[in-house]
């Protein structure tokens, strides 16, 4: 949706960052989750809105098998996870690529589901990938137990005892989910079916509320089959045990071409994030509000890096520069910030620019935004994108002014020499055994002649050089219908003149590009924590780690 | 990459599939692919078969149509569609003066980019083949007369629609589009040919190798 007519800060345009500067993955793979992060505004809805929750479902064994239902009900629409819980043998837990079987699946329900709909669901659901969902589900989604620690934490509490709290603080979670489908995504209802309700109208707000509600199953899970071992020994979950745990996940490069195929989403997300640090900058005073409200996200920041851990070396680097950076900003903001300036707030970040790594610097506009609620948060209305009003080709613009398009947002794209073998190293497809997407190295592997078009640079330095000799006041119609081939960087060259942040400034098949990049942007706008890279095409994750539970909302439990 | 579509058979009497419309546009654009088109076609043809979908025709059949007229015949609908639309702001659009096009295959194809020109002109369109009528009023559904899912070839005619008295049409409320299984098979079939056998290295760089406990 356009904010135009909302923005109450027309003068913190000047304060904005540039393109150029914003979308290279260097700086995108060093992103950190704000409270403009999707898990955020949806545990802050359901704050503000007094949303109550409540479990009318639990039909699991002693073995941990059986369904569940967890519902939230809102103030106009209630929806229900339904839950159904596996007894899955070791080995069967042991590929993420290849699985077929999980110790839980998943979906999310819109409504509350009858008995006729759990039937439904019961034989569909488990089967994941093989099964199929209705209109009326909003996710689907599956989980495997951290067998370790979930082990663990079952035989502490069936003997009336707490788990090692360091241990979990080392996994973070008691099942990490290895899929959440949404959108239309096996017969689940599509996007343009719930956009219209407030509460869906933020991106991936059903996901988010499926992996909320499977956090409190995973914990209900657990004291379950503790009290089933332990009988009257058995003790409850220690609050702030529990609150530390969240849901984990392992996520792979089926995630990365999303931000390259849905610009204008992506152009909209980094958008309302750069303008909520510009409006920050903006700002001509520091309130004492906000000044404590920085330094408690700051110590919240470096207890998160204390506790972040990775055996990936490149986050390990990017931990060491973080956990370095929190400490610098902390000092500065205690002695040197200078608050009587026109713009202390610009001040900071200008510091932060000359004195920072980029781990650090991204980390500090997390922490800038963090006590401005009441200037940003209404900004989590603007992340959504109506996509079909932007794909049609304007076909009567001029070459001239196409070219000038190249030159503006495509500087980064035009110059390389794409024969060059580190220039085109890499190709993106699609596999053929999970339909996912993957990416092959073009000179070891086959399958090139299959590549998928997110090559967006070469094809952008293509469209220039189609473009050479051509006559400016031709319209791009004309173009189009003797080279067709150009239509795909046409229209995204078309849509990056409109939404400056459409297009990541990469070249995304050179041999050093780096696809965690990509997913540690897309999930930190999902609100995820932890990134821990285990090559560099998967991660595991984290969400909601320290958030409140169900029961912990004040609309309390029906 | 090339597939001769219309060598694959299918048995229109199987049972019919709900695919949500995000799930069309997923098939149809590797189906697209797969059957030799370009990707810019395939983005189209994807967009137009939800439309298709989305306004409760055979969008599968008339796709399926579609990938069987060789690829760079001047008489696809797909190809023609996309050049209706990108001269839609132009003095020669369809918005200003009627347009014919002879030969025309599946000309119900065509009715997702006549109506994308409409939006983008704020004109009403009126599309006629052999006998069928669109009336594409500008972000509604079509009102149709006749039977537009004629296969052709069809001398197709479109232009501005000048009556004052239009025919209304609302878009049905579900978002899904129904397929047979044998349409089905012929679109994945054709999906296929754009996938890759996943390697060992990439295989094991997106997590297969070694444990995935903790």
């Amino acid at each position: 949706m356009s904010c135009a007519g909302q923005n109450p800060m027309l003068g913190a345009a000047r304060f904005r960052r540039d393109p150029d500067e914003v979308m290279r993955l260097a700086r995108m793979g060093c992103s950190h989750p704000t409270r403009l992060s999707f898990l955020r505004q949806l545990l802050r809805r359901m704050r503000t809105e007094g949303w109550r929750f409540d479990r009318p479902v639990w039909d699991i064994d002693a073995q941990g098998v059986g369904r569940a239902v967890y519902r939230a009900i809102g103030p106009v629409r209630t929806y229900s996870l339904v839950a159904f819980a596996h007894d899955l043998p070791p080995e069967a837990r042991s590929d993420r690529v290849i699985a077929t079987a999980w110790d839980a699946t998943f979906a999310l329900y819109d409504g509350t589901p009858d008995a006729d709909d759990l039937e439904r669901l019961a034989a569909n659901v488990p089967l994941q990938e093989a099964g199929r969902i209705s209109s009326s589900e909003l996710s689907l989604s599956r989980a495997n137990r951290s067998v370790r620690l979930f082990d663990h934490v079952v035989d502490r509490l069936a003997s009336g005892m707490q788990p090692d709290a360091a241990m979990l603080l080392e996994t973070g979670y008691l099942m990490r989910t290895t899929a959440v489908y949404g959108s239309g995504k096996f017969g689940a209802a599509d996007r343009a079916e719930v956009v219209d309700r407030p509460e869906m109208r933020a991106p991936f707000q059903a996901e988010m509320l499926s992996v909320w509600l499977t956090r409190a199953f995973t914990v209900d899970l657990v004291e379950h089959l503790a009290r089933a071992r332990g009988g009257e020994r058995a003790v409850r979950l220690a609050p702030d045990l529990k609150r530390g745990l969240g849901v984990g996940n392992s996520t792979g490069l089926g995630m990365a071409p999303f931000l390259i195929r849905h610009p204008v989403l992506l152009n909209n997300w980094m958008l309302a994030r750069e303008e909520a640090l510009a409006r920050v900058r903006a700002q001509d005073t520091v309130g004492d509000v906000e000044r404590t409200g920085l330094q408690n996200a700051l110590r919240d920041a470096q207890e998160n890096a204390r506790l972040w851990a990775s055996a990936h070396p490149i986050q390990q680097t990017k931990l060491t520069e973080l956990r370095s950076s929190l400490d610098q900003i902390m000092v500065h903001v205690a002695q040197g910030w200078d608050l009587s300036g026109p713009h202390p707030w610009n001040a900071l970040w200008r510091w932060g620019q000359d004195n920072l790594p980029l781990e650090g610097q991204e980390a500090l506009l997390a922490a800038m935004l963090e006590p401005h609620g009441a200037l940003i948060d209404g900004l989590g209305d603007c992340m959504d994108a109506d996509e079909g009003v932007h794909f049609p080709i304007d076909g009567a613009m001029r070459v001239a002014d196409l070219r000038a398009i190249l030159q503006a947002h495509y500087g980064w794209a035009l110059d390389v020499d794409y024969t060059a073998r580190e220039h085109c190293a890499r190709f993106w497809y699609i596999s053929e055994d999970k339909l996912e997407p993957r990416l092959g190295e073009r000179f070891d592997e086959p399958g090139a002649e299959r590549e998928l078009p997110l090559d967006t640079g070469r094809q952008a330095a293509a469209l220039g050089r189609a473009l050479e000799g051509q006559p400016d006041d031709m319209a791009v119609a004309h173009l189009l219908l003797a080279q067709p081939e150009h239509r795909p960087a046409l229209r995204r060259a078309q849509i990056t003149a409109r939404h400056p942040f459409a297009e990541i400034r990469e070249n995304l098949i050179a041999a050093d590009m780096l696809p965690i990049d990509l997913l540690r942007c897309k999930l930190a706008f999902f609100g995820a924590t932890r990134f821990d890279p285990r090559s560099d095409r998967w991660v595991r994750i984290s969400l909601f780690q320290g958030a409140p539970y169900p029961d912990n909302m004040g609309g309390g439990c029906a | 990459m090339m597939h001769d579509v219309s060598a694959m058979g299918h048995a229109r009497t199987a049972p019919a599939l709900h695919l949500s419309l995000s799930e069309i546009g997923a098939l149809s654009l590797r189906a697209i692919r797969g059957a030799g088109r370009s990707w810019g076609e395939a983005e189209e043809g994807a967009e137009a078969a939800c439309w298709l979908a989305r306004a409760g025709l055979d969008w599968a059949t008339a796709l399926i149509g579609v990938l069987s007229i060789p690829i760079n015949s001047p008489h696809c609908p797909l190809r023609a569609g996309m050049a209706i639309t990108d001269f839609s702001d132009l003095p020669e659009s369809a918005s200003h003066c009627e347009q014919m096009l002879p030969d025309l295959h599946h000309p119900g194809f065509l009715l997702p980019f006549a109506a994308r020109t409409a939006a983008r002109s704020g004109q009403t369109l009126r599309l006629t083949s052999d006998g069928a009528t669109a009336i594409l009023v500008p972000g509604e559904a079509p009102a149709l007369t006749g039977d537009i899912n004629a296969t052709g070839p069809l001398t197709v005619r479109l232009g501005p629609h000048r009556a004052t008295e239009t025919a209304r049409s609302c878009w049905p409320r579900a978002h899904s589009g129904t397929i047979d299984s044998g349409q089905y098979a012929t679109l994945t079939a054709l999906m296929l040919c754009i996938t890759v056998p996943s390697s060992a290295e990439s295989l094991a760089g997106a997590g297969a190798r070694g444990s995935d406990n903790d």
